[in-house]
This record gives C-alpha cells, sequence and structure tokens, in this order.
C-alpha cells in the first residue's frame, strides 16, 4: 500500500464526469480489460498449474451438491440477465447486460467443467437431483418477473438478490474450498462485483427518479424473503459453515437493501 | 460549485490546511483495466488500516484509494462494482461512503 506523500499531482480517476464514468462502466471495452487481468492464462477459471487436492468420499458429495446448486444459480441469473436485455430501459444497461450474459455463461461452463472434473458423469441429471427445492422455487418466480417485463422487480431479484446471495455464499466458499474450486470461484466472484453494482445503482436511480416504484419493490422482497434465506441456509449448511457464523451471511444482502431505503 | 464537483471545499477542523498527495502503485489488484489498477486495492479485513487516502466501498469491499488525502464531500469512483460515492466522516472518526445513486 502506497501511502508516501508526493509531490507531483497524477491523473485521478475520482475526477471523471459522472455521466464519463457510467459510460465507460458499462461498455464492452471495460468488460474486455477487467476480466483480462484476472482471467488471461486461466483454463476453465482455474490456472492449469493448480493442483487437484484428493477430496475424501464424503467431502466430494457434499462439494457435488453444492456444485450442483451453483449451477442451478447461474442457470438461473444467464437466463434472468439474457431476459432482462430486452427489457432493460436504456442502451447503456443493455450493452451492460450483454456483458453480465457473458459472464455468466462462463460461470455455468466453469462450473459444469468442475463437476466433470470430480467425475459427474451426466451434470444435467445430477443438477436435477441434487440442486434446491427452494433456489429451483426462486428461478421460477425471477424469471417470471423478467417474463412480465416488470424491469425494476426483476432486476430486484436478479441483481440484488440473487447476486448478493451468490456473492456472499461464493466468498464464503472460496476460503475453506480445496485450491481449484477456491480459484474457480475466486474468478467468479471478481465478476459478481459489477453485478451486485450496476443492480442496486440503476435500482437507486430508478427508486430516486420514481418513489412510487418503492411499495413494489417492497412487495417483491417480502414475496421473495424467505426463499432466500431458505436458500443460504441450505447451502451453507453444505459447505459446513459453523451454524453461528450462518447469521453473518446474510448482511451482505441485508445491507444492500438497507442502502435502498428497505428495512 | 456542483453537486457532483469532485472536490468539495473542505469543512471542519482541515478548512485551509493543504491536502496531503499520494503516488499509488499498481498492487494486486486485477479487475479494472490497467490504468485505473492503483486506485484500488483488495481489503484484508477488520486489522487492515485504511489511509488517510483510501476507504471502503460499502457495496463490494474494495479499498477505493486518491492521490489526494480524502475528506468529508469528496466524491470518489468505485470501478470494481460501477459505484459513484461521497466521503463522510464516520463513527470514531474514520472516512466513510455512502452511494450515490
Amino acid at each position: 500500500m502506497a501511502k508516501t506523500p508526493a509531490r507531483e499531482p497524477t491523473v485521478e480517476v475520482h475526477d471523471l464526469e459522472p455521466r464519463e464514468f457510467l459510460e465507460q462502466v458499462h461498455s464492452f471495452e471495460f468488460w474486455f480489460q477487467s476480466v483480462e487481468g484476472y482471467l488471461a492464462g486461466t483454463r476453465y477459471g482455474h490456472r492449469p498449474e493448480t493442483r487437484e487436492e484428493p477430496l475424501a468420499a464424503p467431502e466430494r458429495e457434499r462439494l457435488v451438491t453444492v456444485l450442483c446448486n451453483y449451477c442451478l444459480g447461474e442457470t438461473a441469473a444467464l437466463e434472468g440477465a439474457s431476459g432482462l436485455v430486452a427489457i432493460a430501459p436504456n442502451r447503456l444497461s443493455k450493452v451492460f447486460l450483454s456483458t453480465q450474459v457473458v459472464d455468466e455463461g462462463r460461470h455455468l461452463e466453469v462450473l459444469l467443467h468442475r463437476l466433470a472434473d470430480l467425475g459427474v458423469a451426466d451434470p444435467e441429471a445430477e443438477i436435477e437431483r441434487r440442486s434446491s427445492a427452494s433456489l429451483r422455487e426462486f428461478k421460477r418466480r425471477l424469471l417470471g418477473l423478467v417474463a412480465s417485463k416488470d424491469w425494476e422487480a426483476a432486476l430486484f431479484a436478479q441483481n440484488v438478490i440473487l447476486e448478493a446471495m451468490e456473492f456472499t455464499v461464493f466468498q464464503t466458499h472460496q476460503r475453506s474450498a480445496d485450491p481449484v474450486t477456491a480459484e474457480v470461484l475466486g474468478g467468479i466472484v471478481k465478476d459478481e462485483r459489477r453485478h451486485i453494482g450496476f443492480g442496486e445503482n440503476e435500482l437507486g436511480r430508478r427508486l430516486r427518479e420514481s418513489p412510487h416504484r418503492r411499495a413494489r419493490i417492497g412487495e417483491v422482497k417480502r414475496d421473495l424473503d424467505s426463499l432466500v434465506l431458505e436458500t443460504f441456509e441450505e447451502t451453507v449448511r453444505e459447505i459446513g459453515i459453523p451454524a453461528v457464523e450462518r447469521p453473518e451471511l446474510g448482511r451482505s444482502y441485508l445491507a444492500a437493501v438497507a442502502r435502498l431505503g428497505f428495512p | 460549485m456542483t453537486d457532483d464537483a469532485p472536490l468539495r471545499a473542505a469543512v471542519g477542523p482541515d478548512e485551509g490546511r493543504p491536502r496531503q498527495r499520494f503516488l499509488l502503485e499498481d498492487g494486486d489488484f486485477d479487475e479494472v483495466p490497467p490504468k485505473y489498477r492503483r486506485f484500488y486495492r483488495h481489503w484484508k479485513g477488520a486489522g487492515d488500516e485504511l489511509g488517510p487516502n483510501e476507504v471502503l466501498c460499502p457495496v463490494c469491499k474494495v479499498v477505493i484509494r486518491s492521490t489526494r488525502e480524502l475528506r468529508a464531500g469528496d466524491r470518489l469512483y468505485c470501478m470494481a462494482c460501477m459505484t459513484r460515492l461521497r466521503v463522510r466522516a464516520g463513527e470514531l472518526g474514520r472516512l466513510e461512503a455512502d452511494c450515490e445513486y
């Protein structure tokens, strides 16, 4: 960390005009240069030289179940983000969401590949068999909001709720996962920062401009809260997070909705 | 000066005192284009002390850095999560940042 006082000022990113900042960060150009930083040289989300650590049978079983749920979550995010492109209210948002679609497709691919690494012969069937009922229900409701072209509600469900949940769970799991899984999750977390930020900021702007939309978001939150918490609970149990640490995990989601003005 | 002014006139005890300047070097942050990387670093957790030119992004928990000493009222951008922020004095005198949508 450089904290040495210097005499000469340098170019300051924080001097960008807000419009210029938004145009830059929502662009494919920005996305290309960002992901290049952490994905260059990786293969299916991890460095080729990262060594596979042998897992005991029960540990492998738990990991396969967790990865099946991640695959379901990423499929929801991929289908949700794809649908959001069509209903986004402006071109800047459409361009950003198209980068998110690419991210979500990559996440699904690397997680499916990880399942194959672990010896899962038919990942599709395994996801069907092992995935959580509450997450399947969440996906159904999310895609329903997208299909009904309810932009704010769908964005809230996708980029605030689902992305905050993934961001928190993946970060937590990364700390205790085997080296290959940890690298795969680390790369996904870096993408998720953009997704949660887009959701919160876009929604924040919409609610500032049209406060009457707040009631609708509150309704969606009430509708989905129990599913979110159930999904959190099931996943962290499989990862093996001690019960005492579990309440901390919902904090990211709760903090995001609190910043948007929802208790 | 408008609401979007990047560096507002300082208020309070710092008023009139020139701001320190900082040379930023690239660290381990690889989530934004190369020309912007030195403005960010990963937060190392509760024991990670922030410098006078640093503040924690409340959305994505990345440390945002400036070439200038920060003061309440300054505008910052977190490029990692695409958030515009406004610096304020938090509890215990530490600088914190709020989202500006």
